[in-house]
């Protein structure tokens, strides 16, 4: 009968994860895939610095049972931390590491890695790899609603780590290797139901569309699987796009493919495209310009403008201006560039003819993989200094007229690695508005790493590498102050948030979530 | 090839296990006759083992059927040289046993189970379903893929006779004298993580705690009325997250 009271507990309101909120974060919380809405990953958090590094001690490791490869980059809230894992979503205790609830996506289909989660509200959101959006209440995982927003059956599947924008959830799709048309959908948060759609490949007839020859837009690809940005002042969300399919062979798309391989700025209202930017125009190289878009305001020539910056996977590091698209500035940010002569004063490329590849195979600077690619780049404003993970690779890219079919594995061919020549990976730090190497840490390894970066006020970086260590670096120097080795190959960035006035760093590797903070004597 | 030929014509090589409610019904006829006495009315087990869980549940529906027809040669499990179509009746009861809810047939009025759900019932006073309900009791959106109709009917009469990983009753008194009551998602020597009837989680360290009280005893009531019982259970059995598409053996 003690239980009657609790039966009776009236159902008072939970604290609300505000868009307010997340315009703030990070700070003691990280409350999107990148920590803020600028995809800085830059926190105001100061309390590990170059001086004390050395003192970080593991505090906690969480085993996901069945995970082989987590992505995700996790979401933390008031002491929970948020971590996903293909079609499942864990909540655990931020400062203990123990698991507090468990929700897994009963009957999805797909078993595509997943990237992480939304918060707003009292309600935490992921995909599944057959493109359900998934509304959790926060604390409990009690499902509120599961809503397909794009069709598995009809070839479609997903890993982004959705971004919530205003009262929507703004999702989008995988499909630049098989043949689908990308999306970015805004979800309204409280019902589920699409507000909006922006197709990334335009219908026949629309502008854009003669940049295609006779090709079906729905089997263009530009897919928008990974996090946008997003401006509240501009009432902007920018949204990256990957490549045309088939990816490797162009001669049935003549033009330039729009809007793959771009940016586009779309009204967060609407989804009204307001400008958009190609970075890689006809792409027969698979370089998604996927990259994080990181959002900077500085005095650009000695004008105070509000940029955009990219390390695009082509090898180009490029600075835009983000309220008209306008180009303004690019430079190589990788040694092994060869597929162009450079780019004119409106950032386009001029092709190298003997790069594109044919059917016996040619090698093209910077591989396949890129000179960087999803795992985040951070930038510290006290710095001036974009931290990014490089890759110096070269390719065999071989093509194939064959006629493509969507969803048959068929990407226009593919490519091989030169056994003589692996690849190199280089933590750089970049003049985020030049573009000029300022340091560089070398990375030895395998070279399968997919981890980025967080950047901190107290001075440090903390870095994936290629060895399967978390390391931190000073953000000034690139001067090594500590590293552990997890074990794992990494495929995830780390976040860092402070519970009970202590600073965390936690990094998913391969099947479990590491978390670490300053050495404090036991029972503090 | 004469064997070939006899493998190929085999009548339980062939045959298909009957999806048919009337074959389940008869198949639980002859289920009671002949095989209750060692593996229970409801296949808990007694004299021979449960057919809800352990090897007997992993069986495929061919080897199933094979054992029931042909015994297990040095254990008390005999042979049931039956027609085969009856053979795949008990087979096809067998299945139902442990098959999720919304695979099987059920009873009942699942509209008036609903109304007994939100309504004089008060489940949602604990429970969710799709968002509808409130907490902390087990989310129930998905419940009839989770579960057979007997774990359905067991969560309902006799709610302590299993309590759900991370639903023990829990009350905390913290050290300055605040009370924490709900269930306990975990806990360990160090920390506990505790939902209160308002759906508030609660991260609480031991060292905050002056004392922490586990129950095994379930928060739920009963529910005593057969016939709410079988209205909820209907109504419970259909309830998915998304089109139940079946699992194959």
């Amino acid at each position: 009968m003690k239980w009657a009271s609790l039966l009776m507990f009236p159902l008072l309101s939970m604290a609300q994860v505000t868009p307010a909120a997340i315009a703030k974060s990070p700070n003691e919380d990280w409350l999107t895939y990148n920590g803020d809405y600028a995809a800085t990953r830059h926190s105001p958090l100061r309390q590990i610095t170059p001086l004390n590094a050395k003192s970080l001690v593991a505090k906690w490791v969480f085993r996901v049972d069945g995970a082989k490869k987590l992505e995700a980059s996790p979401i933390v809230y008031d002491g929970l931390m948020y971590v996903t894992n293909t079609n499942e979503m864990y909540a655990l205790d931020a400062l203990s590491g123990r698991k507090v609830w468990y929700y897994r996506a009963a009957g999805a289909k797909g078993t595509r890695v997943n990237r992480g989660t939304a918060i707003l509200g009292d309600r935490v959101y992921f995909v599944t790899a057959d493109c359900h959006l998934v509304a959790l209440n926060r604390m409990t995982g009690n499902l509120i609603f599961d809503v397909e927003y794009a069709s598995f059956a009809g070839g479609y599947t997903t890993s982004i780590a959705p971004l919530a924008v205003k009262n929507g959830i703004l999702v989008g799709v995988a499909g630049g290797g098989s043949g689908q048309r990308g999306f970015v959908a805004a979800i309204n948060a409280e019902t589920g139901k699409e507000m909006w759609r922006f197709w990334t490949v335009p219908a026949k007839g629309e502008p854009g569309s003669e940049t295609w020859g006779n090709f079906p837009a729905e089997m263009g690809g530009a897919p928008t699987w990974t996090t946008g940005s997003y401006d509240a002042a501009l009432n902007t969300v920018y949204w990256p796009t990957g490549n045309p399919w088939p990816d490797f062979y162009g001669g049935r798309r003549p033009g330039d493919n729009l809007y793959s391989d771009s940016v586009v700025a779309l009204d967060a209202d609407t989804g009204k495209m307001k400008w958009h930017f190609q970075f890689t125009p006809h792409d027969v190289w698979d370089w998604d310009a996927n990259e994080n878009l990181v959002l900077v305001d500085a005095v650009f020539r000695g004008k105070p403008r509000k940029l955009l910056v990219q390390a695009n996977r082509n090898g180009f590091y490029y600075v835009l201006d983000r309220v008209t698209g306008e180009f303004l500035h690019a430079r190589p940010f990788v040694k092994k560039l060869d597929w162009t002569t450079g780019l004119d004063d409106k950032g386009r490329p001029q092709v190298i003819e003997s790069k594109i590849p044919t059917p016996a195979g040619t090698k093209v600077c910077p591989s396949v993989r890129g000179a960087s690619n999803w795992m985040s780049p951070s930038f510290n404003p006290a710095t001036g200094l974009l931290y990014v993970v490089t890759l110096e690779q070269c390719d065999i890219i071989v093509a194939s007229a064959k006629e493509p079919v969507p969803a048959s594995g068929f990407r226009g061919t593919g490519n091989e690695g030169i056994p003589t020549e692996p690849g190199k990976f280089y933590l750089r730090a970049l003049d985020v508005l030049s573009g000029e190497l300022k340091w560089e840490y070398p990375m030895p390894g395998p070279g399968v790493m997919w981890a980025g970066t967080v950047s901190t006020a107290g001075g440090v970086v903390f870095s994936g590498d290629d060895d399967g260590n978390l390391v931190a670096v000073d953000a000034r120097t690139g001067k090594d102050l500590w590293h552990f080795s997890m074990g794992h190959s990494l495929f995830a960035s780390p976040v860092t948030y402070m519970v009970d006035g202590r600073q965390y760093v936690s990094i998913a590797a391969e099947s479990a979530v590491f978390t670490f903070g300053l050495f404090a004597p036991a029972g503090q | 090839m004469r064997f070939l030929i006899l493998v190929l014509t085999a009548p339980w090589a062939i045959a298909q296990m009957p999806t048919a409610p009337e074959a389940v019904t008869a198949g639980g006829q002859l289920y009671m006759g002949s095989c209750s006495g060692c593996h229970g009315k409801t296949g808990e087990g007694s004299q021979g083992p449960s057919l809800l869980s352990g090897r007997a549940s992993r069986l495929g529906d061919r080897a199933l059927f094979g054992v029931i027809r042909n015994g297990l040669p040095g254990t008390s499990m005999p042979d049931f040289p039956l027609a085969n179509e009856k053979v795949w009746q008990i087979t096809a009861f067998v299945r139902s046993l442990t098959a999720p809810a919304i695979s099987a047939n059920v009873g009942g009025d699942a509209a008036r189970g609903r109304a007994f759900f939100f309504g004089e019932g008060k489940c949602s006073g604990c429970h969710m379903i799709m968002g509808e309900g409130g907490y902390p009791g087990p989310d129930l959106s998905n419940i009839g893929a989770e579960r057979t109709v007997h774990q359905l009917r067991e969560s309902i009469a006799k709610p302590s006779a299993r309590i759900g990983d991370g639903y023990r009753g829990a009350t905390a008194t913290l050290r300055g004298g605040r009370v924490v009551r709900g269930v306990a998602k975990n806990f360990n020597n160090y920390s506990v993580q505790i939902v209160d009837g308002g759906g508030r989680l609660h991260l609480l360290r031991r060292s905050e705690l002056a004392g922490l009280e586990l129950t095994d005893e379930s928060m739920m009531p009963a529910v005593s009325n057969g016939d709410a019982v079988t209205d909820l259970i209907a109504f419970l059995a259909r309830r998915t997250t998304r089109p139940y598409e079946g699992e194959s053996r």
